[in-house]
């Protein structure tokens, strides 16, 4: 096949030099030494000037970690991790809360616009109606900027750092952190607990359509740290927030961890829409450095007709080891999972969600689309449960499977535990090679290969695209061009 | 400054692991003792026992079964078929051979070793396996009537059915006992010449308070048709664990499963398809029916190896609850690393279609029949393949027993 041919000699030809994210930003930073032990946890929470009762829980989550072992069920090798060999805090010097974007160190803007994150422009499209964007920008370990601050607070929104809210909104954050993702969830949950540096924090109150999309960019720009970043979102009856997250990492030879973790409470007939868009250095044509992305991110339903949907596209990192879930405890809750995991070079992808029926007319949907080029693996791992009082629970799942070339491997793992009679699951899995017969319908209409094979892939993933908010499907279609260079028009 | 501990926790034995330790150890199995006293049975924490958790279910371990006494008469029986009886683990009675099959006994289990424990079970108790040679197309079906008779015992017994290039034949294996707490564990290996056209149907109506193990392996050879057909309507606990290995190009192979499952009972199938060569296919259908507190389980795994080009392997699940307290368990897997591959697998499960009830009932069913009716479709699928009429009949018979068992809990 000559177009699968080519669409492989493409991957192939796909370098680092390819990763349009791989730059340093010679920015001055204070770093804290190596390591992880009760001073480094303390030393973060006293840069972070928190209240004493934050550094208990810290240290409380630092001592149960101690206890844990890292789990090994994933399908992803990589050698063991010195967890003491990395600096658990980096902040870029210059930046003790700039009061404007002025103020900004000039080579941090300057990174952003490498990113892409149009900041000044957002300012200048403020008055538009549709195109809003708030970002709050996490470089390294802490919030740079956070920009519509203002048009947010008269909706009665808060979208803040989580240091900030720590200080500000005490009560909010020791009612919800913590309350969907326990501190003694898993190893990474646990790490990211005592060790946790930023992230944002979200509270819509009632009745409020949060009146923009909310952004974040993370990326991790000094050599060696963990970026451990910590998201809450609380969707109060009735309300509605859209979230984006956006992950870039500079090159680097040795593997970077990021061990984050996400909450999202959803109280009644409120819905969040949360969505990711993921491309952290995923290593060199060699497997040689990378991101290790070790991900727990939860959403609780926890109030009547309340939604979560997730939506992400995965296509960078070494490793990644994510599965945003939904527990379904209101009644007549919704759940929704769309994904697309595109893996090429070493990668190595073990990611999926678990929809969890707890409430009586519960429903889910699962849409995952995996594409695996080059030597990678990707598996998508997922369980659907219905608890014995979930009457009435209803899912339907769709993984489907796409191999470019013979060297990498995809795997399909679900797990479907009905305990309810009157629950219906569904699931179905397919796994193919860009059809012959498709290729040849769409090369009879003039197209030529790589157009075809630009078209089938585009289609293969249209259902998940659709549900990224309008700005950043552009940004997702370019990543997975850029990922899977020369398949993707 | 301690880094998070990595120690491995000691296993704590509990009593059905001491009694197996002290079985293996007065069979001479040495080794299989310290492997299980080092890794207990295993739990949930073990993924292919995820569901299954023999720690937890096992309960108590009976005595190595004693030569057996009297048995009664077949629970299962398919005229014109050629019998031989297996009692406690022994051969007991068996007719000359009809031509084409030959008749033997082998030392030691015929399974392959393999890091699972009920395998390592069998490797340690089975003395001595039956062998049967299907040298060309035998025309009457090989029926193993495996028994397990008298007080509660625990039995080990294996099996080798080797299938010669280009031979036809049907092997019918079944369980069944007194109604006492048995253990049984069987390992049945089923090897197939090349051109073979094998059809294997495997009954479990052991006495719904005993535990029943069974592993098969299949090997397969090029241009091999085979089909399979587990029916589960017996025991208390059980585990059918599948492995089937196409080691030829050409080769078809069907797996089919029936998990009926009633009040109190865990029954699991586990599937485990590998495809090694290129240019084979499988079609792998099971379907659960669960009554009361009652679950089934299913996992079934693809494996497709990188070089098995042009594979085309299709897995279903399907799942029917009857009552509260049911539940269906399944884990249906693809590993693929080849990439010019047609695979899929599906799952559902659910009660009965509703609107189906109302037609039949709009036209005068009663609720009980048009049930009844609903479930016999649902599991005709499996058996309509079964060309044999006579062994069609008496597999429709095991379903028509289960739907007439008394019930329990009330039905939705």
């Amino acid at each position: 096949m000559p177009a699968i041919k080519e669409t492989v000699e493409h991957v192939e030809e796909l370098e680092v030099e390819k990763y349009k994210y791989g730059f340093k930003s010679d920015i001055e930073s204070e770093v804290a030494p190596k390591g992880l032990n009760e001073d480094i946890v303390r030393y973060i929470s006293a840069k972070k000037d928190e209240p004493k009762w934050m550094l208990d829980w810290r240290l409380e989550a630092f001592r149960r970690w101690q206890t844990m072992t890292e789990p090994t069920w994933a399908r992803v090798h990589y050698p063991k991790i010195d967890f003491q060999d990395l600096h658990y805090y980096a902040a870029p010097k210059s930046m003790s809360a700039p009061k404007s974007l002025d103020e900004v160190d000039p080579e941090l803007l300057e990174t952003y616009k490498k990113l892409g994150i149009p900041l000044k422009e957002q300012e200048i499209l403020a008055g538009v109606e549709g195109a809003r964007v708030a970002v709050d920008a996490v470089f390294d370990s802490v919030s740079v900027v956070t920009t519509f601050k203002e048009e947010l607070a008269k909706a009665g929104v808060i979208f803040c750092p989580i240091s900030e809210a720590i200080r500000d909104h005490p009560e909010l954050v020791k009612k919800y952190l913590a309350s969907v993702v326990p501190v003694s969830d898993n190893f990474y949950a646990t790490m990211n607990s005592a060790v946790f540096t930023d992230g944002s924090f979200v509270y819509v109150p009632e009745g409020v359509r949060c009146p923009m999309e909310l952004s974040t960019y993370f990326r991790i720009n000094e050599p060696n740290t963990g970026q451990f970043e910590r998201t809450l979102i609380i969707a109060e009856k009735g309300s509605y927030v859209s979230y984006l997250e956006g992950c870039t990492a500079p090159m680097r030879d040795e593997n970077q961890l990021h061990a984050a973790v996400v909450e999202l409470i959803a109280h009644d007939d409120a819905e969040i829409k949360y969505s990711t868009v993921q491309n952290w250095y995923p290593g060199d044509k060699n497997g040689k450095g990378g991101i290790y992305n070790f991900v727990t991110k939860r959403g609780d339903c926890r109030g009547k007709n309340s939604k979560i949907s997730w939506t992400q596209v995965e296509t960078g990192s070494a490793i990644t080891w994510k599965y945003p879930s939904c527990i379904l405890r209101g009644d007549g809750s919704r759940g929704e999972f769309y994904s697309i995991a595109v893996s090429n070079g070493y990668q190595q992808v073990d990611s999926g969600t678990k929809m969890i029926h707890l409430g009586k007319d519960t429903s889910s949907l699962i849409i995952a689309k995996g594409i695996a080029a080059g030597k990678s693996d990707n598996t998508y791992r997922g369980l659907v449960s219905a608890h014995a009082k979930a009457s009435g629970a209803r899912n339907f799942t769709q993984c489907d499977s796409l191999l470019i070339g013979d060297a990498c491997g995809a795997h399909t793992v679900p797990y479907i535990e009905s305990r309810n009679a009157t629950a219906v699951f569904e699931h179905e899995a397919t796994t193919s090679k860009i059809s012959d017969d498709q290729l040849f319908y769409c090369q009879q209409r003039g197209l030529s290969d790589e157009e075809a094979v630009a078209l089938i892939v585009n289609g293969f993933v249209r259902e998940v695209l659709q549900n990224l908010p309008m700005e950043f499907m552009v940004e997702s279609q370019k990543l997975i061009a850029i990922s899977l260079e020369g398949s993707v028009g | 400054m301690t880094a998070p501990n990595t120690a491995k926790r000691t296993v704590h034995l509990g009593e059905a692991e001491n009694t197996l330790i002290s079985q293996l150890l007065s069979a001479g199995a040495r080794g299989a003792a310290d492997e299980l006293a080092a890794s207990g049975l295993p739990t949930r924490r073990i993924e292919a026992y995820h569901y299954t958790d023999l720690k937890a279910l096992l309960g108590e371990v009976p005595a190595i079964a004693e030569e057996a006494g009297q048995v009664g008469p077949p629970k299962f029986r398919v005229p014109g078929a050629y019998r031989i009886l297996v009692a406690n683990g022994r051969i007991q009675q068996s007719t000359t051979p009809p031509n084409g099959v030959v008749v033997s006994e082998a030392g030691g289990s015929s399974l392959t070793e393999r890091d699972d424990v009920l395998v390592m079970l069998n490797h340690g108790l089975v003395e001595k396996s039956l062998a049967i040679g299907l040298e060309n197309s035998v025309d009457p079906i090989v029926h193993i009537d495996h028994r397990i008779a008298g007080a509660p015992a625990h039995t080990a017994g294996a099996l080798r059915i080797e299938v010669a290039p280009g031979a036809t034949a049907t092997v019918l294996e079944t369980f069944s006992g007194s109604d006492a707490a048995h253990m049984g564990n069987q390992g049945t290996r089923v090897e197939l010449g090349d051109g073979a056209r094998f059809t294997h149907i495997v009954v479990d109506l052991s006495a719904l308070n005993s535990r029943h193990f069974h592993t098969i392996e299949y090997a397969v050879g090029a241009n091999v048709q085979l089909r399979n057909l587990l029916v589960n309507s017996g025991s208390a606990l059980s585990r059918t664990q599948m492995f089937g290995v196409f080691a030829g190009e050409g080769a078809h192979g069907d797996f089919s499963g029936l998990n009926l499952v009633d009040d109190g009972q865990h029954n699991d199938i586990t599937l485990d398809v590998n495809h090694a060569v290129p240019n084979t296919t499988s079609q792998e259908l099971f379907k659960s029916v669960v009554r009361n507190r009652a679950k089934a389980i299913f996992q079934g795994r693809i494996v497709v190896s990188p070089k098995a080009q042009k594979t085309d392997a299709k897995m279903m699940m399907q799942g029917l609850m009857l009552s509260e307290g049911a539940q269906i368990l399944s884990k249906p897997e693809l590993e693929i690393f080849a990439d010019d591959v047609q695979c899929g697998h599906g799952s559902t499960c659910g009660e009965l279609d509703a609107q189906s009830m109302f037609y039949m009932m709009s036209r005068g069913i009663a609720r009980e029949d048009a049930k009844a009716m609903l479930i016999r479709a649902f599991v005709q699928e499996l058996l309509d393949p079964i060309e044999d009429e006579e062994l069609s009949e008496a597999l429709s018979g095991v379903v028509e027993e289960w739907l007439s068992r008394p019930a329990k809990s009330p039905a939705i």
